[in-house]
């Protein structure tokens, strides 16, 4: 929303007397969007999970990473009432919130603390796979014609691929160039970088390599769409060259649907995130991350039910506040619902 | 329409008819059927003792194919399987003979889809299992061709074997394997060492049936499918009746073995083992489907406190150790001062006691006791490495003053392969070196296949992780064959260097080796491996013990069973009462 | 539409090339190979394996070969034999010659197994478990969809787009579980693991027991495969039924004074589902290809779990085969897809 607000007062300063409409149907989206009760909601709660990651210190009051070995798989009274049959077995402690897990470490500051790396993901895999495929269907919808047809088919050939056995590849291949490299190579640098990351740079790639295919086909299609507009003709008969016309003309008026189109998706980021960290190729400990206390959660999921529900939790009201968002942003920004409610 | 009614009901009433002859024909009413789990999810890659690797199939193997020494699945020693007796001479070049004197009553079997029969040769008599089966056994084992994971247990010991194995002779008479008759096989070895008999009796040697592998005249040759059913022959207690790939192998009872002493007949008449992750399979426990089972990690605490399962809960020793190894060469951990601090720091009791909860034994030395030749720690309280934390500190202390370095800015990496457990055990180290010695242990997992290389290589990480289960009961499997020059985890170049793994050398060490394996005085021999277990890992520390696993178990009541210390259980010992 | 789908068939044959390409060259690059183990094997025993496998070979020969025993089809006198490197999907005896054709090569870890074995014994579980997931993805996901699009921003909707986000925000990892101590262990309706039908199959692909003793085993799996999928199709339906009825035709259709009832189901509804077919392309793709998670959890012998560890074990023509397996299902997948477009939407015409 914030980034489109900035292409727009571009174009403003540009002085086109078309942005000024254009303005209009912003605030028009904007208007109808407060107006989505959920979709308001969806916005406040996304808005309380990227307070609480940046935060997280605050919040946070025990180490996310600190284990009390002796403490494992404490809960405290309220959950074991939420679960009696834990009773005969679980160490009862008021000392943590939601319980420690398996090597006695707070499960609500990891919860805390893993809203940065899911965030982090949900934010950054979109934004990665987002350049890569708002550039490359811009160009391809931009120049048609061959041009188009070879990058399409391209498009199309990584579309075959079953996109998760494709990071499993791409981070094995990866991984394994920690110790098996010379310093001084980019791999080197980048796996270096990746341990510095606790694992996530690479979860990035990965995420941001498989999913930017479904981005370039949308933008490609609204290229297409607009480049036929009367406006682009007006724009190439006072001599603007390609680039400023797809960059200063086109893309302006497609990334709306675009931005829709990503915030649906983060829900899907957020889960593979989860599945890597189920086969294991997830961020490295102690960095939390829901993805990996769900899937350890899940293997204790008879015995110690919260820990794997308190994460889950967190991670269905982020994606509960995402998908209201998304789809109050997408009904706001339609411009055949324009004018209802 | 109508026709077809009649036809319809008529060969069902034909069917109830046949199938009640079936059972007036002397079929017991009720067949006694076991459900157990395979050692974990996916399928059980091959069954052919020649090729085995993995847990579930030596399990199979142990099962359906009887080695001429067996090993006592719960005290370890020796006893008569195939061979009733064997005499052991030293020849004049110190090589030893081992001549086995072979059962003549035991024929091979195969399952026909209703019951299991004896198979007969082209001339319509049974074939029986004689010594020139087991000849054929071992060749297949050590053929190059067949490229057999475990080959090296026999070119190590065997006379010839190795060059054989290595491809560098085709002749399979230069390999010390002498059928005398029928039911006499002569093997001879490098050295008189005291495991040449148990080495004889593994799955690496076990009779396959040649006719069925090769073809002969009156049997179609089924090359490396010879273990899918149909073609599957064997003579042991059991043999196998169906495998559906990824799900489930059923053993069937093979009235047929004679029964002896040390390998009864099978009590249990058919064996279902099912291919389910630990969860699922401890799911099915729960639901009566399974009655026996692995406790998952997560569910231990669980099981103890339930009134039912804490009855059932079996926590038997399994020979295995878990440790940590050293690239002794690699920046930080080459003085050993930091090695030993590091392998001190650590509290395996607690890691015990919080994150494993199996009961396990702290471990003080590598080769665990319960093996031929390995301290115990009734013998030895005292040997190998103990946590001492203060010491510890004080250790690393003196190296860091040394080098002029403070500890929490010491670069040192743990790699793992990727797995939960292991991660689990990684996180509670990596929490005691930075308590206890202040240090910063970074952790990477990699993928099984990328670790097996990393750790094998030039660019072995600082610490890595392995674990090692025993091949067959002796401390030399686990000493020698791990940890000596060219050891599985010492490996060396061509020209006979250190090349990956530990980068380790010790003369004192290998000596100890060497003489050991050929000491006939047991009270010797257990100081011989003492000495070695306290250079390895005190006074050179090249690698962390952490602990000697157990086997977490739960058996419902109606089973009488045996627990095998080495894993492969032997099904035709146990018994179901009735419900 | 004879042309274009012929257009289409050379386009998807480029494709799988390209995928096989891909997928050949990345599998070779990731370090570790199939015959690492944990006690080294001796140099020699790797090379006789490397010969064996071709894998000795230089790259691009060993890649030509592997598509000349794919693709080529292969007319021979000599008769199949035992070989797992002699395994052919596809062989016919035609009198004196074979025909025989396609042979993804033998599993190097399965040692009794071949490629195409897993296809016959595992696809067909997969592709069941699959279909069934879908279905029930479908009869939950569209009236859900529906409901929430014809009550938008009421507590239907909310309620709907509510149960929909919690199917896709509770894995198969925390649900898988819950539904087989619920149901499996506590309950005991339904059998905790395994699956109701074994080789051979009808056909190469169906049980041959339609019945309880079958479905019982297929429900809890096709539940906790098939709810996150219906998520996604409720959210689509909804969002397209939405588009769709603010349309002008369907303003037309009212002005004529048609019910909304028959406005709905009879203009709407056929309309706004094309974007959900389009998604289940790709679904129908991933789901019959089998899931990992779903597979171990309910102990299923299906194609899931070749997927991941064909990869961990360097088990190349299992990668192979499974990775293009899936990639031929999806680009079918998807010219089925266009061709039901065309069906749906009058207005899309292919020459």
């Amino acid at each position: 929303m914030a980034q489109a607000n900035i292409e727009l007062q571009k174009i403003g300063a540009g002085g086109a007397p078309l942005t000024q409409k254009r303005e209009s149907l912003w605030q028009d989206a904007l208007r109808r969007l407060v107006r989505n009760r959920a979709a308001v909601l969806g916005g406040i709660i996304v808005f309380l999970l990227i307070l609480m990651a940046i935060s997280a210190p605050l919040i946070a009051v025990k180490s996310y990473e600190t284990q009390v070995l002796t403490d494992e798989n404490k809960a405290p009274e309220w959950v074991v009432a939420l679960f009696p049959t834990m009773k005969s077995y679980v160490k009862i402690s008021a000392d943590y919130p939601l319980g420690a897990d398996y090597v006695g470490r707070d499960i609500f500051s990891r919860i805390v603390y893993g809203a940065r790396v899911s965030l982090t993901v949900a934010f950054i895999g979109p934004l990665i796979s987002l350049i890569i495929g708002v550039i490359y269907g811009a160009v391809s919808g931009y120049f048609g014609g061959r041009v188009d047809n070879i990058m399409m088919r391209i498009v199309d050939v990584l579309y075959a691929f079953p996109s998760i056995l494709f990071i499993i590849l791409l981070m094995a291949f990866f991984r394994s160039t920690l110790t098996n490299l010379q310093p001084g190579t980019l791999a080197y640098a980048l796996s270096q970088l990746d341990a510095r990351m606790g694992g996530l740079l690479f979860i990035f790639i990965g995420i941001g390599m498989t999913s930017w295919q479904t981005m370039a086909r949308l933008t490609r299609g609204q290229v297409l769409a607009a480049r036929e507009k009367e406006y682009i003709e007006a724009a190439r008969t006072i001599g603007a060259g390609n680039l400023r016309i797809m960059f200063r003309h086109i893309l302006p008026n497609v990334v709306g649907p675009l931005v829709v189109a990503e915030t649906l998706a983060i829900p899907s980021y957020i889960s593979t995130e989860a599945f890597l960290s189920f086969i294991g190729l997830g961020v490295n400990p102690p960095t939390p991350s829901w993805g990996s206390m769900i899937s350890d959660g899940a293997t204790v999921i008879r015995s110690y039910p919260h820990q794997a529900l308190f994460p889950a939790l967190a991670l269905a009201i982020t994606m509960f506040a995402f998908n209201f968002l998304g789809d109050g942003l997408r009904d706001a920004l339609d411009p055949r619902l324009r004018g209802t409610q | 329409m109508r026709k077809f009614y009649v036809i319809a009901g008529l060969s069902i009433i034909l069917s109830l008819v046949f199938s009640g002859c079936d059972a007036l024909g002397g079929q017991p009413a009720e067949l006694k059927t076991l459900h157990v789990n395979s050692g974990g999810a996916g399928d059980i890659p091959t069954i052919d003792p020649a090729i085995a690797e993995d847990v579930t199939a030596i399990t199979v193997i142990e099962s359906t194919f009887i080695g001429l020494t067996q090993i006592n699945e719960v005290t370890s020693l020796l006893e008569p399987g195939m061979a009733t007796e064997w005499d052991e001479v030293i020849n004049a070049d110190g090589t030893q003979t081992i001549t086995f004197h072979l059962r003549d009553d035991v024929p091979w079997v195969q399952w026909n889809d209703t019951k299991v029969e004896i198979v007969k040769d082209c001339a319509g008599k049974d074939r029986m299992v004689t010594a020139d089966d087991f000849a054929y056994g071992i060749y297949r084992n050590l053929l190059p061709a067949n490229a057999s994971p475990y080959g090296y247990l026999l070119s190590f010991v065997l006379k010839g074997a190795a060059e054989f194995n290595d491809g560098d002779t085709e002749d399979f008479s230069t390999v010390g394997v002498e059928v005398i008759d029928d039911t006499t096989i002569a093997l001879t070895f490098l050295e008189p060492a005291a495991y040449n008999a148990q080495i004889s009796g593994l799955w690496v040697a076990r009779p396959q049936p040649k006719w069925v592998i090769d073809g002969d005249d009156c049997t179609e040759a089924q090359g490396e499918k010879w273990t899918e059913p149909g073609s599957f022959q064997s003579y042991g207690p059991y043999t196998m009746s169906e495998w559906l790939h990824d799900s489930s192998m059923t053993l069937v009872k093979n009235p047929f073995w004679p029964g002896t002493d040390s390998v009864p007949q099978a009590k249990i008449d058919i064996v279902e083992i099912a291919m389910l992750d630990p969860v699922p399979a401890f799911a099915e426990y729960e639901a009566g489907n399974i009655d026996a089972a692995a406790v998952p990690l997560a569910d231990i605490d669980r099981v103890k406190a339930d009134p039912e399962l804490s009855k059932e809960l079996v926590i038997a020793p399994n020979l295995c150790t878990y440790f940590y190894g050293f690239n002794t060469t690699a920046p930080v951990v080459e003085d050993v001062r930091v090695r030993r601090a590091l392998s001190m720091a650590i509290d395996r009791q607690g890691l015990i006691d919080n994150v494993l909860k199996g009961e396990q034994e702290p471990a003080q030395w590598f080769a665990r006791p319960g093996l031929a030749g390995a301290p115990t720690m009734d013998t030895h309280p005292d040997l190998g490495v103990k946590s001492d934390p203060e010491a510890a500190k004080a250790l690393l202390d003196e190296y860091l003053e040394e080098t002029g370095q403070k500890a929490e800015d010491l670069d040192l990496t743990l790699v793992f392969n990727t797995s939960a457990d292991h991660q689990k055990i990684a996180e509670a180290l990596q929490q005691m070196w930075a308590d206890n010695l202040g240090v910063n242990v970074k952790l990477v997992n990699q993928e099984w296949a990328v670790f097996l290389e990393t750790i094998k290589g030039a660019a072995t990480p600082q610490i890595w992780r392995l674990g090692w289960c025993l091949d067959y009961p002796d401390a030399n499997n686990f000493l020698r064959e791990v940890c000596a020059a060219n050891g599985s985890s010492n490996p060396y170049d061509e020209a006979g260097n250190p090349a990956g793994g530990f980068f380790w050398n010790n003369d004192e060490f290998e000596d100890l080796m060497k003489q050991a394996a050929i000491e006939t005085d047991p009270d010797k021999r257990l100081e011989m491996y003492a000495r070695a277990e306290e250079i390895l890992v005190y006074e050179d520390a090249v690698m962390i013990p952490i602990y000697w696993y157990t086997r977490v178990t739960v058996t419902k009541p109606y089973i009488i069973r045996t627990f095998s210390v080495g894993g492969h259980e032997l099904y035709y010992k146990w018994d179901i009462t009735s419900e | 539409m004879g042309r274009y789908i012929i257009r289409r068939l050379i386009y998807i044959f480029v494709v799988v090339i390209f995928v096989s390409l891909i997928t050949f060259g990345l599998m070779h690059a990731v370090p570790g190979g199939p015959f690492s183990r944990e006690k080294a094997l001796p140099k020699e025993t790797i090379a006789i394996l490397n010969a064996r496998y071709h894998l000795d070979d230089p790259l691009w020969k060993q890649y030509t070969h592997y598509v000349y025993e794919v693709l080529v089809p292969h007319i021979t006198t000599t008769p199949p034999t035992t070989s797992l490197m002699d395994d052919y999907l596809i062989s016919v005896n035609l009198g004196p010659t074979w025909f025989r054709w396609m042979n993804f090569g033998p599993s190097y870890r399965s040692r009794s197994r071949t490629v195409n074995d897993i296809f016959r014994d595992n696809l067909p579980v997969s592709a069941q478990l699959g279909t069934m997931a879908l279905v029930i993805a479908i009869l939950i996901g569209m009236p859900l969809g529906i409901m929430a699009a014809l009550k938008q921003n009421t507590i239907f909707d909310y309620l709907g787009m509510a149960i929909s986000i919690f199917g896709v925000s509770v894995p198969a990892i925390v649900l898988g579980p819950i539904l087989v101590w619920l149901f499996g262990v506590a309950l005991q309706w339904f059998p905790v693991t395994g699956w109701g039908a074994k080789p051979p199959y009808l056909l190469g692909l169906l049980p041959t027991n339609f019945g309880w003793d079958y479905f019982k085993y297929a429900i809890m799996p096709s539940v906790a495969l098939g709810l996150g999928s219906s998520a996604v199709i409720a959210r689509l339906t909804r969002a397209s039924l939405l588009q769709t009825v603010r349309e002008d035709y369907i303003r037309t259709a009212r002005a004529k004074g048609l019910t909304e009832r028959m406005v709905i189901l009879g203009h709407a509804l056929k309309n706004s589902l094309i974007p959900v077919v389009t998604i289940l392309g790709p679904l129908f793709a991933a789901l019959v290809t089998g899931t990992f998670v779903t597979e171990t959890i309910f102990g299923i012998p299906g194609m899931g779990r070749y997927f991941i560890t064909s990869i961990t074990n360097r088990d190349y023509p299992v990668i192979m085969g499974t990775i293009l397996l899936y990639a031929v299902l999806l680009v079918f997948a998807n010219l089925a897809v266009d061709i039901v477009y065309a069906y749906l939407d009058p207005r899309i015409r292919y020459d």
